[in-house]
């Protein structure tokens, strides 16, 4: 029989597609498993450690920050969407493992509560969480950032430290190591997450095939990213592959540019911000001589409400009639 | 005679369209119920004048209402019996309308009109008109006024595309009353003085289509299986490639578009001579025990419909009159069928949307989505914050309703809710400011 009681009442439509914002950004943290695990695998158990403390602590924070304000503990367990250990997991992929293993905690409650809480919680934030929590603490503990730990797998030796591929690239032209060994991370220095790319594109497709993010973006910011490169040290070519492997590109641009918070509403928009995002981290690069990926995307995560109010798509029917035929 | 596949439009989306539930179900006769409602308000305009009085004696087809004006129609008894009361009764809108209560004796007399002397177009335009003929896709526009159109047309569009959920009257009258169907055809396309004709009829209806491969005078368009295809200015953009113009009407590019089921209303009036006193609605959803098409005579209560369908069973929790896209929630089954129902869905837990909306987390999958390529996250923000000036500055004037941006939504959101209050509260200040 039929229960008015129970009747729900409410504005069409009254069927929903079946996934929520749980579900892909848990989707998101599964699609960053495979480059963890290999940042483990290359880095040992002390990496481990960092993720786990980076995202706990995210986690913690969101919680801590909710109960601050009033939320009562099942609300909060109830409305948890994993926003934070995206943020927390992808923080704690920048970091070295010469790094104090306080530091993803510092970096965490800056993020979330400073940046994502402060401004409103999930979806208000106005710059992505895991690249300031990161920018944080590369600021904080600029003694240990300017050295990288290469990982010992595969490779003859001691641990060692020293700068990392990217630098090398832009301070002395060419590299030793073969884009190979980049593409894979055999001896490559640099953080736990963006060492094996293999790994990052194997997350990246998973995201595309389940259509959470679109793949075309990322690939043209890779892609610019590259051309502009090749641009700056006098067309020559050597430069695209390596500008690409070395440093953190793939996983800036497959899964920090493509946050769904930090980027235009509009497709013209985001070709605009993709590209505009390339020609920065190239640029910025060149300049610097440092991996800046992280700096570019907070710049043009500023630039996106400009880019939403002022590109407003026309609506269907809105240009003149056709001639008929 | 011609068969082509049309083309689509840009966005839209893809909706698991659930239609095996009653898509080869002949559609059956409900049986005349002891008692009706007919509302006098069942189209778009004025509603009609109660022409009967209390205690009075009416036939089935005897003209109970009488249209108040030129946008309006006549509403007809569809039952043979005494009239026990005209009252107010709240209507699923939450509006009291004026229905008419007629206690069935079941002698089944039938009033007919006589019949028609020529065919010409005024003379088919005015038996349209006195059958109390609107378009029954859901709008309830008087066809006659649709008929009568201030320039000359070029197109007349059948709309089969029927792209809600669920529903399936519009594909089984297609398949039963194909040459039914063709004949209102041709006294509409002659009452309009139209030749160019395209039925356009969603691929995922391959029965349907087969069935009127056979016309010469007509065009079968198949239509991309793309929500929302049905709609007025998608359907003529993908059979003629003509866009109506922001702010116009089809007429505007020399097209009329028309339902199924309006067709076969023309047809019975202007050939059987019978005024409009049934419609045919697809029952289904989980929650129903045996979904079914019928055809009900006007006025009868949802509750009689769902218990001849086996009853609901107990984990419903969502009732809609419609489809599930765009039809309305109601809070019970003390309604009355009206011209433009199409469907009594009964949804469970499992398929109808329960979820609380969340935060907007910015993914843009409303913009993407959306036909008219509005970006509702904006007008839903604006309305929130009761800035109406910049949700109309973002088209809200420009929505279909559709409910594409809120079924793609992952944070649950409420948009195509606020963006029919920034409607009506648009409407409100242009007619303050006159």
């Amino acid at each position: 029989m039929l229960n008015n009681n129970l009747l729900k009442y409410s504005s069409s439509p009254h069927i929903k597609a079946p996934h929520g914002t749980k579900w892909i950004m848990l989707n998101v943290c599964i699609a960053l498993l495979p480059a963890c695990i290999m940042g483990v695998i290359y880095f040992g158990l002390y990496a481990l450690l960092l993720l786990a403390l980076s995202v706990l602590s995210a986690v913690l924070a969101e919680v801590i920050f909710l109960l601050c304000i009033g939320k009562k503990f099942n609300e909060i367990i109830k409305s948890f969407d994993f926003t934070s250990c995206v943020t927390g997991l992808l923080m704690g992929m920048t970091l070295g493992t010469n790094y104090p293993w306080y530091s993803p905690i510092f970096g965490s409650f800056f993020a979330i509560i400073v940046v994502k809480m402060l401004f409103g919680g999930t979806g208000k934030n106005l710059v992505n969480p895991a690249i300031a929590g990161r920018i944080f603490i590369f600021i904080s503990f600029q003694s240990v950032v300017a050295e990288w730990v290469t990982p010992t797998l595969f490779t003859t030796g001691e641990i060692t430290t020293g700068a990392t591929a990217l630098v090398n690239l832009l301070e002395n032209g060419l590299l030793s190591i073969s884009n190979f060994n980049l593409f894979f991370g055999i001896g490559v220095a640099g953080c736990i997450g963006e060492t094996c790319k293999i790994a990052l594109l194997v997350g990246a497709i998973y995201l595309a095939i389940l259509k959470i993010i679109d793949i075309r973006y990322p690939l043209i910011y890779v892609a610019v990213t590259g051309l502009f490169t090749v641009c700056l040290n006098g067309f020559n070519f050597e430069y695209f592959l390596p500008s690409i492997l070395s440093g953190g590109l793939i996983i800036g641009a497959f899964f920090m540019a493509t946050d769904y918070v930090t980027t235009p509403n509009t497709k013209l928009g985001n070709y605009i911000y993709f590209i505009l995002l390339g020609l920065i981290t190239a640029g910025l690069r060149q300049a610097t001589k440092m991996e800046v990926i992280s700096f570019a995307i907070m710049l043009m995560n500023l630039v996106i409400p400009l880019l939403d109010k002022f590109i407003i798509p026309k609506p269907f029917g809105y240009k003149k009639q056709r001639e008929v035929k | 005679m011609s068969i082509r596949k049309a083309k689509g439009y840009r966005y839209g989306i893809h909706i698991p369209d659930m239609k095996d539930l009653t898509k080869d179900k002949p559609i059956e006769q409900f049986p005349a119920p002891k008692k009706v409602y007919i509302s006098l308000s069942q189209h778009i305009g004025a509603p009609a004048n109660a022409c009967v009085e209390v205690g009075e004696y009416v036939k089935k087809g005897q003209l109970i209402g009488k249209e108040n004006g030129v946008v309006s129609a006549n509403v007809y008894s569809s039952v043979c019996g005494t009239i026990v009361a005209i009252e107010d009764i709240v209507n699923d809108m939450g509006q009291k309308q004026k229905y008419v209560v007629i206690e069935n004796d079941f002698s089944n007399e039938e009033i007919l009109f006589d019949n028609i002397k020529d065919f010409e177009p005024s003379t088919l335009i005015a038996r349209i008109r006195e059958a109390g003929i609107v378009g029954l896709g859901g709008a309830g526009f008087p066809t006659a006024v649709k008929l009568t159109p201030k320039n000359q047309l070029e197109y007349l569009i059948i709309n089969g595309a029927e792209c809600e959920p669920y529903l399936n009257c519009d594909n089984r009258l297609m398949l039963e009353r194909t040459d039914d169907i063709y004949k209102g055809i041709c006294y509409v396309a002659k009452a309009l003085n139209i030749t160019k004709i395209i039925i356009g009829i969603e691929a995922n209806k391959p029965e349907a289509i087969h069935a009127f491969k056979c016309f010469n005078d007509l065009d079968v368009a198949i239509l991309k299986k793309q929500y929302p295809m049905g709609s007025e200015k998608h359907l003529i953009y993908c059979t003629t490639g003509r866009k109506v113009p922001v702010g116009k009407m089809p007429f505007d590019v020399g097209v009329c578009v028309q339902n199924i089921k309006t067709m076969i209303a023309c047809y019975e009036a202007i050939d059987l001579n019978k005024p409009l006193t049934e419609g045919v609605l697809t029952v289904s959803g989980n929650g129903v025990n045996e979904p079914k098409n019928l055809k009900v005579p006007l006025g009868t209560s949802f509750n009689e419909i769902v218990e001849f369908c086996g009853g609901a069973k107990d984990n419903v929790v969502k009732v809609i009159a419609g489809g599930p896209m765009m039809g309305r929630a109601l809070i019970g089954l003390n309604q009355f069928t009206r011209k433009t129902d199409s469907g009594i869905l009964l949804l469970t837990n499992t398929e109808a949307n329960t979820n609380e909306p969340t935060n907007c987390i910015n993914c843009a999958k409303c913009a993407n989505n959306c036909p008219m390529r509005l970006m509702p996250m904006f007008i839903e923000q604006f309305t929130l914050i009761g800035d109406y000036k910049s949700a109309e500055k973002y088209g809200a004037m420009n929505c279909i309703e559709c409910g594409s941006c809120s079924f793609n939504c992952p944070a649950r959101r409420t948009l195509v809710q606020s963006i029919q209050t920034a409607k009506a509260k648009i409407k409100e200040m242009k007619q303050n400011a006159k």
